[in-house]
């Protein structure tokens, strides 16, 4: 149903450019006064199938897909989204082509420097954005770049942007319990002070706070190893399988979302209120 | 330094946070999967609009601040009526739809009705799972009742398909604590399915309690037959909860931390295959397709380790558990392509 809307707003006839960021702030400004998602996790899928059904380059695709991205993280943190992850690459991703790994990889370096420029992002909204992930396996001519991005952001603290690259879910979980293992073997911890808390200490899980939802496009109805263990934490999290290619994935197709959460948390606190009342 | 928030030491914000799960009196609440009336939910857009909770307004806010936040939340309580009428179409619309499918494919208690839908399908899963929930009492089909019999009639279509290992998730737990009428209520729905002189046999494991029951009850004739350590029962019923996800990851960290200070393992070697045979022991294999048999797509911490690939299915608006929802699964299911990263 959202297909008419982006064809017509996304003329680049400055009036409509003014009236168009006119209808967006507006209806920021209405979201934002009920309650707001504090976290979002997205995974990014359909750039690939976006490029067969335009009929354009992989690579394009793929760049498309980035300047989605842009546009989805600038309406989540101004709504007052305070983190978003991003599913940027899977450890089970190293099985593509190589071509398309480097594709894959430079992109996502050029986009995250762009981001973090002074100029841009980072420095508008305040996020720092942290990669999140297994860091041994990032190719060495990477490291330095993904490393400069993050101490660029680190003093920003009002948002974050959690970078999973390349990250799995198991993989996750397993340098938890390593991590824990190793501390308890160097007497920083004992055995009987292990917790829930302790284990959940990844990167995730000490920047962001509960995920509340998480978006997967282009039709797949399953996770893929993806912050599993985050939706676990919060029972009542809810998850979300669109149609729509990623690429194709703007504003009003995020802001549906937003909005039919906040509708449902509205009736549900409403619920919870009447409730006590009666009690 | 930066001042980091560290948000894994406070609950934070007004979603209910799990907190330590040892703890078990405190259960985070679910959101309610019973449909709302709609003059409730009107009531409450009400409310929502005369006393809109939120942090932007304090009692230190300026009369300009105040106005524009009541003409911007006026215009978002006029867009949740809007979308509540939409729901309600929706709503509707997809009752209608279920309501035909369950005409349309009626398993009528027989197998082989069921045996032909399945027949036509080019794929089906080796291990299903399915999310039930504990409704209210007073509602149709709810109670503790209510669950058993529905636990049941999954066991008998997924006998039918001829698939083998079916795991329950139920938030509370509560099937585990109702083990025996279980047990009975399954084998009775299956001779209902396939005949009293030709019953499946079936095992329910509770992993969390580290047991086993073969059969109906333990006095059945049948258990000589289960004795046998070789015989495989034909359904594999496993029962899971909220302590089978997060607790037990924990239960394991402390022992694999144990294990390092015994010198048994060392730190390097706890890698995902290990962690993952250790897990498929403590709690069972990751299934191919998940089944939720409720409106909205929550997992009400579903074991974080199991849900790595496997399929989800659920149907917007239904609350029942149908053999339509679950034939439509499976259809679905035989489409589906995993590409494992590629």
């Amino acid at each position: 149903m959202f297909e008419m809307f982006p064809k017509f707003f996304t003329n680049q006839f400055p009036l409509v450019t003014y009236i168009n960021g006119l209808i967006e702030d507006s209806i920021i400004n209405v979201v934002k006064t009920g309650p707001v998602p504090q976290h979002i996790a997205l995974v990014m899928d359909g750039n690939r199938r976006y490029a067969k059904v335009n009929g354009i380059q992989l690579r394009s695709g793929h760049d498309a897909g980035a300047d989605a991205l842009v546009d989805v993280l600038g309406c989540c943190y101004r709504v007052g989204v305070k983190a978003v992850t991003i599913y940027a690459f899977s450890i089970e991703n190293f099985n593509r082509s190589q071509a398309e790994i480097n594709t894959l990889l430079e992109l996502l370096k050029q986009k995250l420097l762009y981001l973090s420029d002074t100029s841009h992002y980072a420095e508008r909204y305040n996020v720092r954005i942290n990669i999140v992930g297994n860091k041994d396996m990032i190719p060495d001519e990477f490291r330095s770049d993904l490393d400069k991005v993050e101490e660029l952001t680190r003093y920003h603290t009002k948002r974050t942007l959690n970078v999973c690259f390349p990250f799995t879910s198991r993989d996750d979980i397993t340098s938890s319990i390593a991590n824990v293992a190793n501390r308890v073997l160097s007497k920083e911890l004992a055995v009987a002070d292990i917790n829930l808390q302790q284990v959940s200490n990844s990167v995730i899980d000490r920047t962001s706070p509960p995920l509340d939802i998480l978006i997967r496009t282009s039709g797949h109805t399953r996770l893929s190893d993806f912050l599993t263990w985050q939706l676990s934490q919060n029972p009542t999290s809810t998850v979300v399988f669109t149609n729509t290619l990623w690429p194709n994935f703007k504003f009003w197709q995020m802001m549906w979302i937003l909005l039919t959460w906040s509708y449902y948390q509205a009736i549900n606190a409403g619920e919870i209120c009447i409730m006590t009342t009666n009690d | 330094m930066p001042i980091e928030q560290d948000y894994s030491k406070t609950e934070n914000g007004t979603q209910p946070v799990e907190s330590d799960n040892q703890d078990s009196n405190k259960t985070p609440t679910l959101p309610s999967f019973t449909a709302n009336k709609s003059s409730q939910t009107v009531n409450t857009l009400w409310r929502t609009l005369i006393t809109p909770n939120s942090p932007n307004v304090t009692p230190n806010s300026s009369y300009y601040e105040l106005i524009s936040f009541y003409v911007y939340h006026g215009l978002l309580v006029l867009l949740y009526f809007n979308i509540f009428i939409f729901g309600l179409i929706t709503f509707s619309i997809n009752r209608t739809k279920l309501w035909f499918f369950e005409l349309a494919y009626n398993p009528s208690k027989s197998p082989s009705v069921i045996s032909a839908d399945i027949s036509k399908l080019n794929k089906i899963p080796k291990r299903i799972s399915v999310i039930l929930n504990l409704k209210p009492e007073e509602t149709e089909n709810g109670g503790i009742s209510g669950l058993i019999s529905d636990s049941s009639e999954v066991c008998a279509w997924v006998v039918a398909s001829g698939i083998k290992y079916l795991s329950i998730y139920e938030y509370g737990g509560e099937l585990k604590n109702n083990i025996p009428e279980l047990r009975r209520s399954v084998y009775k729905k299956l001779a209902v399915y396939y005949g009293t002189d030709n019953v499946p046999t079936f095992s329910i494991k509770v992993p969390h309690a580290n047991a086993i029951y073969y059969g109906a009850s333990d006095q059945d004739i049948d258990q000589q037959r289960y004795k046998n350590t070789s015989y495989k029962p034909i359904l594999q019923i496993v029962l899971l909860s909220n302590v089978d996800g997060r607790a037990t990851i924990v239960d394991l960290t402390k022992v694999m931390a144990d294990l390092t200070t015994t010198n048994e393992i060392s730190p390097k070697d706890i890698t995902v295959k290990f962690i993952d045979d250790e897990l498929k022991q403590l709690v069972g294999e990751e299934p191919d397709l998940l089944i939720l048999f409720q409106p909205y797509l929550n997992l009400q911490s579903y074991p974080p380790w199991h849900i790595r690939l496997c399929e989800i299915y659920w149907e917007p608006d239904n609350d029942a558990v149908t053999y339509p929802v679950y034939l439509r699964a499976l259809q679905k299911f035989s489409t589906c392509k995993v590409n494992v990263g590629k």
